[in-house]
């Protein structure tokens, strides 16, 4: 299938899925009008993809999002919901969770995740501002 | 008698006594777009007055929150002819500054039906500890988003976990049967 990416716009962040080479990348701010849609879009070119009974050594997704809205939060949860679902199914997935050092919002939604998806591979990976 | 000179009048507008300093306001119609670049001036506001990165952080979420419940519930909508897909709706936000806290107000006509819902779900927060806030939104995170809800019901829940003190509202009588709604987050 299409690699998937949106470039980034005021509101929501860039997405650059890279199917091809199972390499998942979200970087920016995430506030769109309506997040149910902006995202829902999203989750089902990721569902679609990983239904695909491809072979693949592993997954890696390298997260950056510097500010997500509520709305975006839920469905956000449910995306990495769909990719601990894989992991379970047997693919490694390794989430790579960028954050500033000093952004406890940011670190401690990563650890929700990391709590809630424990067969995903987590790196929490902070950055010196 | 001479009229308070110009700067003298903008003075007191920004300083009004016992709101503390005004640094940012705004009412009118609120679209995704006019947020979008409205947030921009806000982020470079609160720098300038030298909030901290963490204090910035949570003035910025609890500002988009507010706008976009402006959008999303707002009672008072402007639909320009032909247009029907991007919602504007009329409000206000106000940011202020007092002794080192910051308070978001935010202003907006809604339904009496919604008025009562948030009634119940404000009135329900201010009962909570911080801590039962924080168990709340983590519970909300993972259940099902409520069908009146476009914001998944987060969205009040992340504003009282960010605000140091509980969420403050009031409700008055508007035009057209609606009810003006009124909430104050402390940062």
């Amino acid at each position: 299938m299409n690699n998937l990416f949106l470039a980034a716009t005021a509101s929501s962040p860039e997405v650059d899925f890279r199917f091809d080479e199972h390499q998942l990348s979200l970087k920016g701010e995430s506030y769109p009008e309506n997040a149910a849609s902006f995202w829902g879009d999203i989750i089902k070119a990721l569902r679609e993809y990983l239904n695909e009974n491809n072979c693949v050594a592993s997954i890696s997704a390298h997260v950056a999002l510097s500010y997500f809205n509520s709305s975006s939060t839920k469905m956000l949860f449910a995306l990495f919901g769909a990719l601990n679902e894989k992991a379970k199914a047997g693919t490694p997935v390794i989430l790579n969770w960028y954050h500033d050092e000093d952004d406890d919002t940011i670190f401690e939604f990563g650890q929700e995740l990391r709590e809630d998806f424990p067969a995903l591979t987590f790196h929490d990976c902070a950055i010196k501002s | 008698m001479e009229s308070k000179s110009i700067d003298g009048q903008l003075h007191d507008f920004c300083h009004c006594s016992g709101t503390g300093e005004v640094i940012f306001f705004y009412a009118g119609y609120f679209s995704q777009n006019i947020i979008a670049t409205v947030a921009d001036a806000v982020k470079m506001r609160i720098e300038h007055v030298g909030a901290e990165g963490l204090t910035r952080r949570k003035l910025f979420s609890s500002f988009i929150e507010m706008a976009q419940n402006i959008i999303h519930y707002s009672a008072d909508s402007y639909e320009k002819p032909g247009q029907t897909d991007h919602a504007v709706r009329h409000g206000s936000v106000c940011i202020t500054a007092k002794d080192e806290r910051y308070y978001l107000h935010c202003a907006n006509p809604v339904l009496l039906e919604v008025a009562d819902r948030l009634r119940e779900k404000l009135g329900h927060l201010r009962t909570l500890t911080i801590d039962e806030i924080k168990r709340e939104y983590k519970e909300m995170l993972r259940a099902e988003t409520p069908d009146d809800s476009k914001g998944a019901g987060l969205g009040l829940l992340t504003m009282a976990r960010d605000a140091s003190e509980p969420l403050e509202f009031q409700f008055a009588p508007a035009g057209n049967g609606n009810s003006m709604f009124y909430l104050r987050a402390t940062i």
